[in-house]
């Protein structure tokens, strides 16, 4: 199963917010919410297909302004 | 996978994005406890594949096999972090119908083919149509995707060898317009600042580029410099509301083609309220006017030649007289009053201001001007080669900079600026290539959309492409799709690691090496140079296009082009003789494989972060503080430009009422090719919607995922429309991207193009829309 960590920026004061809604989504956990309204998250799928899908439910979410990638490990997923 | 194998490498997911988050002592692992988890993992570094950012990416490899990626956090450029393209990078070189053999043509099948088999019929195929219609029946089309040796090979087998200049990239499509202002402005190509001057500066101009969606990772060091600094301002000129638009401070609508008008507007306030920079004037700056209304090029063998003269601060003062507020606002439909607010915002001796674009000006019918009208506002105000404050040209391939404008894999151009219609130029190249004088010809030939238009008529017969996909990225692309398969002697090879919509037009498919299969330099839109080493095997029988290119020179008997070893460290080391001393200086490839990338000019080791200015460009000496010194003929100065506004070659008319740009999403790079092996992105973005104002839509009665029929005089696509895109068109105005292999957009395009770049507008043609 892959997994990925991500660093979401958010609007001014979103963040708490976003987090929240974060919770609503299956295959990620907050691990953290960081200075300057951003978020740092772990999003897991059975497949990248699924990571990505949920990273653009993520980038979807009100007060979301962007998502960057900062780890990818896919040694898992089926060639 | 152990339960705690897991828990570690989900920690070691959030520890990355933690430090590049800057917030490294949350960090949850204990020192060891990361590297375990990754046991086997071999990390190297390399370029992201995707855009013109020139991102770091660390590559895992366990099994001859891709297993992981992080944001390089030794990367200047990205520090970290990935766009959501970073996850595409785990899929590129995976996808399931990876070409692996050639192919060679049979009646309608495919049929595979030995490389022995493939590489005869190739140099049969060159060999005989240069002996019978001369050199310049053959072509080779790259495009800023190549790395830097196989651009190289690509243009010292084809105009030191073969003797054509029948060379051309992607980039003609993409990049072309901003050369050519550089060229006319700075007598020299790329950028004097860097991307330093997203986190230094205060104010930014974006001028038709959806750098959010486009470029995020550079968006996102401007947003977090306006998070650090509350005066920070970022402006949006666009034509359609983006991502862009709604995060940038003040968003500016215009009319298609009148930014033109905006900026001599802009010019005309700055001279009108003396708010202009009257020492920089004096000391750095000429000015100039060229001809004028000169076409769109949308003849055959279409040629200009453009006739400067000087002209003096008065004369050009004149010239800005129509620009009033009120007659720009006239055609732009941005109000007088803004107009005169923006051109104090730029001239704001307490700001630091930049001006950003991509393809809204590049891809422009008068792209050249466009770019030197830009110049022209950073040039009146002094706000130019200081650090923080600059005018940037960003790049949309990744190596468009590195390979098809440095090395010069144009019809006329050679590497580091040079020129094949300048015979001390030719001399120079015939000496470091080991040639016989006078080898390279003296004329250039075509530009890419003439390239096709040769293969059309049949002028051209044999053609390589190598990394671009022409028959989906060009414009007008009906004729050219047809032009390709006229048979008659028309022989097309494709290179490409999977099947495209030019693979299916080729008479040869060469299965290719991509990206970390292989060893390479790339160059990104801030003069950096970054190199990598090969990670992993290619598949099957797949070889890289440097030796594909090498291979054919040798059955044509022009091996002795390339009696390298050590392939790519010698490339380097012969193509750094054309750099030194012309203020485009390389270092040692040894520094690259250490480095995260340089900026040249690279003096003794050390990169250069702005150029032409006094402190950190070494050019320039004591006491001079700006030099353009590559611009001798005008006495190192730089040429501010009397440009007019000139109306686009087609416009909406009652037949053909709307507008339609071209352009891309954040989900997809270029013609889809790579992201569009994503099957859950595909389905994130899965194709082409037609982007429409709400009232317009009404108007016509069609409703939101409505079928429609869009025209133009070239030919129509059935699109669904979007009325609730994150795009929002405005009114009169349409957009689709160009990714989706499946609705070819393209085939409504217009191939008019800038007569001085060579380079279509994409961004501007009519059409009418139907209920489908």
């Amino acid at each position: 199963m892959p997994v990925s960590g991500v660093l979401i920026s958010c609007a001014e004061g979103a963040a708490p917010d976003v987090s929240r809604k974060i919770a609503d989504i299956g295959g990620v956990e907050v691990h953290g919410v960081i200075q300057d309204n951003r978020i740092v998250a772990v999003v897991e799928g059975e497949t990248v297909d699924d990571e990505v899908a949920r990273v653009t439910e993520l980038q979807h979410l009100e007060g979301v302004l962007s998502v960057s990638l900062a780890y990818h490990n896919f040694e898992d997923d089926e060639p | 996978m152990t339960i705690s194998r897991r828990d570690f490498l989900k920690a070691s997911a959030a520890a990355a994005a933690f430090a590049a988050a800057g917030a490294p002592l949350l960090n949850p692992l204990a020192s060891g406890e990361a590297e375990a988890a990754e046991a086997g993992i071999k990390w190297g570094k390399a370029p992201c594949r995707f855009c013109g950012t020139g991102c770091g990416v660390l590559v895992g490899v366990k099994n001859n096999r891709i297993v992981a990626t992080k944001g390089d956090p030794s990367a200047p450029v990205n520090r970290g972090l990935n766009c959501i393209k970073g996850y595409f990078l785990s899929k590129i070189l995976y996808g399931r119908d990876r070409l692996t053999k050639p192919l060679i043509r049979k009646g309608d099948r495919m049929v595979e083919a030995s490389w022995d088999e493939a590489m005869s019929l190739i140099a049969g195929k060159f060999r005989e149509s240069i002996d019978k219609n001369g050199p310049d029946s053959v072509a080779i089309y790259g495009s800023g995707q190549w790395t830097v040796f196989e651009g190289y090979a690509a243009s010292k087998l084809f105009k030191g060898g073969i003797g054509t200049n029948n060379v051309e990239p992607n980039a003609r499509l993409c990049m072309a317009s901003a050369v050519t202002g550089f060229m006319t402005t700075f007598a020299s190509d790329e950028p004097m600042g860097c991307y330093d001057d997203l986190d230094l500066g205060d104010t930014y101009f974006l001028w038709g580029a959806n750098m959010a969606e486009c470029h995020p990772v550079l968006f996102s060091r401007l947003i977090d410099n306006r998070l650090r600094n509350p005066n920070v301002k970022i402006i949006d000129f666009g034509t359609r509301r983006t991502r862009t638009s709604q995060m940038a401070d003040q968003y500016v609508r215009f009319n298609p083609q009148t930014d033109l008008a905006l900026l001599n507007g802009i010019a005309h306030v700055i001279l009108r309220d003396r708010l202009y920079d009257e020492t920089f004037i004096k000391r750095h700056v000429v000015f100039k006017r060229g001809k004028e209304n000169i076409g769109y090029g949308l003849e055959d063998k279409f040629k200009f030649a453009d006739e400067p003269k000087l002209i003096n601060f008065d004369e050009y003062r004149e010239f800005l007289k129509t620009y009033t507020p009120e007659y720009v606002s006239r055609l732009s439909g941005v109000p007088a009053k803004t107009i005169v607010e923006l051109a104090h915002l730029y001239a704001d001796r307490k700001r630091k201001v930049n001006s950003l674009w991509t393809m809204g000006f590049n891809q422009h019918t008068r792209g050249t001007w466009v770019n030197n009208l830009v110049y022209n506002v950073h040039l009146l105000t002094g706000k130019i080669c200081r650090p923080g404050e600059n005018p940037m040209s960003l790049t949309g391939q990744p190596s468009a900079c590195g390979t098809a404008r440095e090395v010069g894999t144009f019809t006329h151009r050679l590497p580091a600026d040079m020129v094949v219609m300048n015979p001390e130029h030719r001399a120079k190249a015939e000496k470091i290539w080991g040639i016989a004088p006078g080898k390279i010809p003296a004329k250039p030939t075509y530009n890419a959309t003439e390239m096709f238009r040769a293969l059309d008529r049949g002028d051209i017969k044999v053609v390589w492409i190598q990394v671009t996909n022409p028959f989906q990225s060009l414009p007008n692309l009906n004729r050219y799709r047809k032009g390709a398969r006229k048979g008659d002697g028309r022989f097309v090879i494709v290179s490409d690691i999977y099947p495209t919509r030019s693979t299916e037009l080729a008479d040869v498919i060469l299965p290719s090496a991509g990206w970390v299969e292989k060893e390479g330099v790339y160059g990104n839109a801030e003069r950096r140079t970054q190199q990598w080493f090969k990670l992993v095997d290619p598949p099957g029988e797949a070889r890289n296009d440097l030796w594909q290119t090498m291979e054919l020179a040798r059955r044509l008997g022009h091996g002795s082009l390339f009696p390298y070893k050590y392939v790519e460290k010698e490339i380097w080391e012969e193509y750094r003789k054309f750099n030194e001393g012309q203020g485009k200086d390389l270092a040692p490839y040894e520094a690259y494989a250490k480095a995260r990338g340089l900026r040249w000019p690279v003096i003794n080791g050390k990169e250069t972060l702005w150029r032409y200015a006094e402190g950190h460009d070494p050019y320039v000496k004591k006491g001079e503080g700006v030099s353009f010194y590559k611009n001798k003929a005008d006495h190192y100065r730089a040429v501010i430009w009397a440009r007019p506004y000139e109306p686009p070659a087609e416009s909406p008319d009652r037949q053909y009422p709307f507008w339609l740009c071209t352009g891309r999403v954040l989900e997809h790079w270029h013609t889809g090719t790579m992201t569009g092996r994503v099957p859950e992105l595909k389905r994130a973005y899965p194709s082409a919607v037609c982007e429409m104002h709400p009232e317009d839509a009404r108007k016509l009665g069609i409703k939101h995922l409505q079928k429609v029929k869009i025209s133009s005089r070239r030919g129509s696509i059935i699109l669904p429309v979007d009325l609730n895109g994150r795009g929002k068109a405005e009114k009169g105005n349409i957009f689709v991207a160009f990714f989706d292999e499946g609705k070819l957009i393209n085939d409504l395009c217009i191939d008019a193009y800038c007569p001085i770049s060579g380079e279509p507008d994409y961004k501007k043609c009519a059409v009418k829309i139907e209920k489908a």
